[in-house]
């Protein structure tokens, strides 16, 4: 990999600890319920509330929105997850995120997130901690 | 059970079991989920980066799987046994491959009183199962569940 490529991406061994990260907002829609309604076939919701599992899933597209290089993920390993406070149409959302676990592996690194999502009043509606498998920077 | 039913907490057996039907999740699953969820990760969205990766090709996001599980165990059990979500412990131990079919198979394992008086909470183990029967997702959700009214 050119030495370019590989200065726009942050590798296990560039991942800092505690480091908060936020990210810009994003206004939950009718929409969102529709489409995820759609795409997932789930029971929907009482009109105007956002099912549970789209806060979670907007705030994985959210977290590559922060002022840093992306990091480079093979995977996803694992969440635990709280939902503390439903979320409705119109309801604008963030996340905060931190690194607040490394392990090194074998093939790759371990880092585990602590994210919370909130809302447009700054109330935590979900949070939890995600685990996520991380390249090494390659040999140059 | 039947979907239609009026069922609450004292109703929901632990140790009961569901099955859902199948689903095939393909390209037009992921193009939508990165659509909706913002997360354009390579991993789901170049296929020509993915050939050299370990998986081969793109693979499902993750929690297009957690996504799509909730929507087939809907189809089986009572709305109130998967009601509003309080808690998710969830493991994603396998690729999902665009045109892999997968199905659901739950057991409610536990009910505890709720914070909120009326409330209780159950818990469902859940094993999301490939067409080769390996376990890609697997984890136990917690639901807030009224309670009979007095």
């Amino acid at each position: 990999m050119s030495p370019v490529e590989t200065a726009h991406k942050i590798y296990f061994e560039d991942v800092q600890m505690n480091v908060p990260l936020e990210t810009p907002g994003l206004t939950l829609t009718e929409t969102h319920a529709a489409l995820f309604g759609s795409l997932t076939m789930s029971r929907p919701a009482e009109p105007g509330v956002i099912p549970d599992l789209i806060p979670l899933c907007v705030s994985s597209g959210l977290g590559w929105r922060v002022p840093q290089p992306p990091l480079v993920v093979l995977a996803f390993m694992g969440l635990e997850w709280r939902f503390l406070k439903s979320t409705r149409v119109g309801d604008t959302i963030h996340s905060v995120s931190k690194t607040v676990a490394k392990r090194s592996m074998k093939e790759g690194g371990v880092v585990v997130e602590e994210r919370s999502i909130l809302n447009q009043h700054g109330e935590i509606v979900q949070s939890g901690r995600l685990t996520l498998l991380v390249a090494k920077r390659p040999a140059s | 059970m039947s979907a239609d039913l009026a069922v609450y907490f004292e109703d929901i057996p632990v140790g009961e079991e569901y099955a859902s039907p199948g689903r095939t999740v393909t390209e037009a699953d992921v193009v939508i989920f990165a659509g909706l969820s913002g997360d354009y990760n390579v991993l789901h969205t170049d296929a020509e980066h993915m050939k050299a990766s370990q998986f081969g090709e793109r693979i499902a996001h993750g929690l297009l799987g957690l996504s799509i599980q909730q929507g087939l165990l809907d189809r089986v059990v009572t709305a109130q046994v998967t009601g509003p979500l309080a808690a998710l412990k969830w493991k994603f131990k396998g690729p999902i491959k665009i045109g892999d079919s997968i199905h659901v198979e739950a057991r409610v394992t536990a009910k505890r009183d709720g914070e909120q008086p009326g409330w209780g909470v159950v818990t469902v183990a859940r094993r999301v199962v490939n067409q080769r029967g390996e376990v890609v997702q697997e984890g136990e959700t917690d639901h807030l569940v009224g309670r009979r009214p007095a």
